[in-house]
């Protein structure tokens, strides 16, 4: 089996081919970065135009790139939401119009479900596994049982993780987006010159709280004066990078006790999402699977950031189950996972 | 026998038509403020199938580019692009003012070009103001496109005679009611594919991939998170 996959719910236009043999035949992305970074974010209105502009020449790219044509298609999978919904109407028409010139079936993909199912793709994990999903809007901790069965163990009761690296980026004049700044500028930096709060020290579960932190690191910017020094500025990364890194290994650790007594037999804690990139949380969160007796699974970064690959991938698996989509489906601008359709 | 299918999502109606030859084979239309990205799909589906025509019987598809919501236009176009793709038919675009001056009747026309009046095509922008275009009796454009609200439409129009037409005319009337030397067509109704499935076919595929008439550029808001 073979799957046209199509991105387009934030400032990524991708359009991927990806088969049932975990092979990714084509991976095209285009990153809308340079036309939203004077605004500091992404604009809803100018990432749906630029959408439009640029996914139907993704798509050929895309074909060319794996010497196939469309009709040798069996699927088309797209990104339904959520998302900002603009953009991700380009591509839910886009794709079902595909879909219904070839005749061919159509896949509705939740947008966090692609993440939360790529490590398969990457890795071929079996389920059930810990998912701990952090990207710029959500930072979630799931146990993922099944294709469609998902079930949220933790979220964010505040901010998401990826939106106060972009904060802190801001405060410290770092370019937008935040993630990888942040990470750059901490490398020179000492994690200890500043002591920030700890999120839900103490506290039980597994939710996530990053408002505070934020704050903490506005104050702690504002307590350097107008112009802080190079050094500064790599000190508050650092301090930031390290707070966020070991609040996430932390609470990770809470979901993973209860996941592992739940599942005595899963081994496998995996990392997903934008923010899975960063190579300090990485770190924290091999150390605490490696504690576990667990494999921690992070996949290369530029599958964790959005791609068209995991959209197909997830498509993929959701065919295999019979779950494909009418033409009338309707994109969502919010969707949670725990709301992803399992029959 | 030459098959053209219309389409058209772009301001509070969704619809599409097959013309085949100079005949409507097969028309469907909806009033709707959204909901274009979920109906479009299945109307062309309908329309197709009463027409007894595949994709690959199609000649050209038309659609229309704007002005008008900016995510209804993209729906249009995004379905026309990807019939393209897939079914490699060439592509016409139309601009919703050439789709409702096309909907005003040949006696209201001839009305108009005896009182030596010109048309004023409005289209429903969501917003204050509507987008606006004047036309000649032929249906020629005899200005640029632009967007008045009521005060301006009274300033602009307060000399010589004007037929208004399209979904956005019924926003102007207020300030209007006093200028006797303005009427209004009864062409109110949103862009409808039948009309741009015939402008489309007396005009022929245009030269270049069609690309939205936006007018006004993106509101730049505060930053959201996907």
């Amino acid at each position: 089996m073979i799957v046209l996959g199509i991105e387009t719910s934030c400032d990524e236009t991708a359009a991927a081919i990806v088969t049932d043999a975990r092979e990714i035949r084509a991976n095209k992305v285009l990153s809308q970065l340079a036309e939203h970074a004077p605004y500091g974010g992404v604009v809803p209105e100018i990432a749906a135009r630029s959408h439009l502009d640029h996914v139907d020449r993704l798509v050929r790219e895309a074909l060319a790139e794996a010497g196939a044509k469309l009709s040798d298609m069996d699927a088309i999978a797209v990104t339904g939401g959520p998302g900002l919904i603009g953009g991700v109407i380009v591509g839910a028409v886009t794709a079902k119009t595909l879909a219904q010139v070839l005749g061919k079936p159509l896949i509705n993909v939740n947008h966090l479900e692609a993440h939360a199912l790529t490590c398969r793709l990457t890795h071929d994990v079996a389920f059930p596994y810990l998912l701990l999903l952090v990207t710029g809007g959500h930072s979630q901790l799931v146990a993922v049982e099944g294709v469609g069965r998902y079930r949220v163990m933790g979220t964010t009761i505040d901010d998401a993780v990826g939106e106060a690296f972009d904060k802190t980026a801001k405060l410290l004049g770092l370019p937008y987006p935040g993630g990888p700044a942040v990470e750059r500028a901490a490398k020179a930096g000492d994690a200890s010159r500043f002591a920030l709060p700890r999120p839900l020290l103490g506290k039980p579960g597994c939710d996530f709280s990053f408002s505070g932190l934020k704050t903490a690191v506005a104050q702690t910017v504002e307590g350097l004066g107008p112009a802080p020094s190079e050094q500064d500025v790599a000190d508050v990364a650092a301090a930031f990078q390290a707070t966020a890194a070991e609040a996430l290994s932390r609470r990770t650790r809470n979901a993973l006790e209860t996941f592992a007594s739940a599942f005595p037999r899963a081994r496998t804690l995996v990392v997903a999402g934008g923010v899975a990139a960063n190579g300090a949380i990485r770190n924290e969160l091999a150390a605490l699977a490696g504690e576990h007796g667990f494999d921690l699974v992070a996949p290369p970064p530029a599958l964790c950031s959005d791609n068209a690959a995991m959209v197909a991938w997830a498509g993929l698996e959701r065919m295999k189950l019979g779950l494909t989509d009418a033409l009338d489906f309707k994109a969502r601008p919010r969707w949670p996972l725990g709301e992803v359709r399992a029959t | 026998m030459k098959h053209i299918l219309g389409i058209d999502a772009s301001t509070t109606a969704c619809s599409a038509a097959v013309l085949t030859g100079d005949t409507i084979a097969a028309w469907r239309f909806e009033a709707m403020e959204r909901g274009q990205a979920e109906r479009l799909n299945p109307m062309i589906g309908e329309a197709m199938d009463e027409a007894g025509i595949g994709f690959g019987d199609l000649s050209l598809v038309a659609v229309t580019t704007g002005p008008g919501a900016f995510t209804g236009l993209r729906i249009g176009l995004a379905c026309a692009r990807a019939i393209s793709l897939a079914a490699g038919v060439p592509l016409a675009g139309i601009t919703t003012f050439d789709a409702l001056a096309r909907a005003v009747s040949d006696d209201e026309r001839g009305a108009m070009a005896a009182a030596g009046g010109r048309l004023l095509v409005c289209v429903e922008a969501k917003r204050r103001d509507v987008f606006v275009q004047l036309f000649d009796a032929d249906l020629a454009p005899v200005g640029e496109a632009g967007a008045m609200d009521g005060e301006a439409a009274r300033v602009a129009l307060a000399d010589g005679y004007y037929l208004l037409a399209g979904d956005g005319a019924e926003h102007l009337r207020p300030m209007l009611a006093g200028n006797p030397h303005v009427r209004f067509s009864a062409a109110l109704a949103p862009p409808d594919a039948r009309h741009v499935a015939a402008i489309g076919a007396a005009r022929g595929p245009s030269p270049q991939a069609p690309r939205p008439f936006y007018i006004r550029p993106p509101d730049v808001r505060l930053p959201a998170r996907g």
